[in-house]
């Protein structure tokens, strides 16, 4: 069997906050801010908005744009690092505001930036099988909200934006427009640097207290990253990955049309694009636009790589992510007649 | 000794960060000659240069942190 992204939607936050704005609350100047990240913007959900609205709006707007009801949604996946509340997970949350959607399973992944290449691997899963029909996966993050303003974390509160992403997954492509065929997908762990991108608490590896304020004062609910880490890691992996999946499929980098990468940084994005020897026109970037919205960019991207016409009809589409465990991957799909649907609208 | 290839890339590295060379066992970090980007592709010369393959559980930071830890990686990782 085969299976089908026949949809895609977003739902951004209005506010933009700049370089500008944001540079002298964390004690850099926005020069410095796009010179490490190619970050020039970023949206920041507003107090009463959370990452279950977002994902809610971007469902619904997939959901409509594919021309079916949400009655016809049969499973739910949602990714996110900054849930509405530590239980229960969004995805039940986002079942729960998208009217509509019926009693249907509803589960969240945790696997941070790479949440979009688990989720389409669980939706492809559920659908060859015949265990569902219509899977909804989203990404959303309203990770602004656990941002330090301060210059000992300017190096990662200047990369994070808010925002999210949907698709859908069904066994046949739609009947108008294009669909994207997913032909492979491949994700993997390395849980010996799982301490090198984390938020530790509240938690219930930090002895004896779930949160305690000792834990707060340490900064231990806040996001820690080992950047040298990180990037020394994810450049090598998603190069790896993408040669991997190119490879198991008789391809070469010539064969892919549009990469659509986690938005992670985009000095990281250039050394990647130079190791693979991939001209910038075939990555989708929008980090300047939206920052790193986590688990939602890869989302994003892809409703953005739709809405500019970038998806024709023959192309070959190479998502890459990598994310917080370490995790990452590569999925591999084919854009083919049929009807992507789209009619997003941020808010 | 680190092969020429090696010296040449942080050797040029350093002028670009308008600094030169520190002793072999001061931070190539805190001396502003490698970044978390620079890192990158010093490892990938130094893998090219040195004929290694950097494991993943070895691909830390601190192992090229001076010009000296280095050195030993280099050595460690040839004997294995």
């Amino acid at each position: 069997m085969t299976a089908y992204i026949t949809s895609v939607g977003a739902a951004l936050p209005e506010r933009v906050v700049t370089n500008a704005e944001l540079g002298p609350m964390l004690g850099v100047s926005g020069e410095w801010i796009e010179s490490s990240s190619g970050i020039k913007q970023r949206r920041w959900a507003g107090a009463e908005t959370s990452a279950s609205d977002l994902a809610a709006m971007a469902v619904a707007n997939t959901i409509s744009a594919s021309g079916d009801s949400p009655e016809r949604v049969d499973y739910l996946i949602g990714c996110t690092m900054s849930p509405d509340y530590q239980v229960p997970g969004v995805a039940p949350l986002v079942q729960s505001k998208v009217p509509g959607i019926g009693a249907i399973p509803a589960l969240d992944i945790r696997t941070a930036c790479c949440g979009l290449l688990y989720a389409l691997q669980l939706a492809q899963g559920l659908v060859n099988s015949g265990a569902a029909g219509s899977v909804v996966c989203f990404g959303a993050e309203a990770q602004s909200k656990g941002l330090p303003l301060d210059r000992a974390h300017a190096e990662i509160t200047m990369l994070f934006g808010d925002g999210a992403g949907a698709l859908l997954v069904q066994p046949q492509a739609a009947a108008t427009g294009i669909s994207l065929r997913i032909d492979d997908v491949m994700v993997f762990t390395d849980g010996a640097f799982a301490r090198d991108l984390v938020v530790r608490a509240p938690g219930s590896g930090n002895g004896s207290a779930w949160l305690s304020p000792e834990q707060l004062e340490a900064g231990m609910h806040l996001p820690r990253m080992e950047g040298k880490s990180v990037i020394l890691h994810a450049v090598r992996k998603l190069y790896e990955a993408a040669a991997e999946i190119l490879a198991r499929n008789g391809l070469s980098v010539n064969d892919i049309d549009v990469v659509i990468p986690h938005q992670a940084n985009g000095n990281l994005l250039k050394l990647l694009a130079k190791r693979m020897e991939l001209g910038p026109d075939r990555m989708v970037v929008n980090l300047d636009r939206f920052g790193n919205t986590g688990s939602a960019s890869a989302f994003i991207a892809l409703w953005e790589a739709k809405m500019e016409g970038r998806l024709k009809p023959g192309a070959r589409v190479l998502f890459l992510a990598f994310g917080a465990g370490f995790t990452w991957g590569a999925a591999l799909a084919s854009v083919v007649p049929g009807p992507v649907a789209v009619a997003l609208q941020p808010d | 000794m680190l092969p020429q290839g090696v010296i040449t890339f942080l050797d040029r590295a350093a002028t670009e960060g308008r600094t030169s060379l520190p002793d072999r066992d001061c931070s190539l970090f805190l001396s502003g000659i490698l970044d978390s980007f620079t890192l990158v592709e010093f490892v990938t010369v130094l893998e090219k240069e040195c004929g290694i393959r950097v494991d993943d559980a070895e691909l830390r930071p601190e192992n090229f942190d001076t010009i000296s830890k280095v050195e030993d990686f280099v050595r460690r990782t040839r004997k294995q």
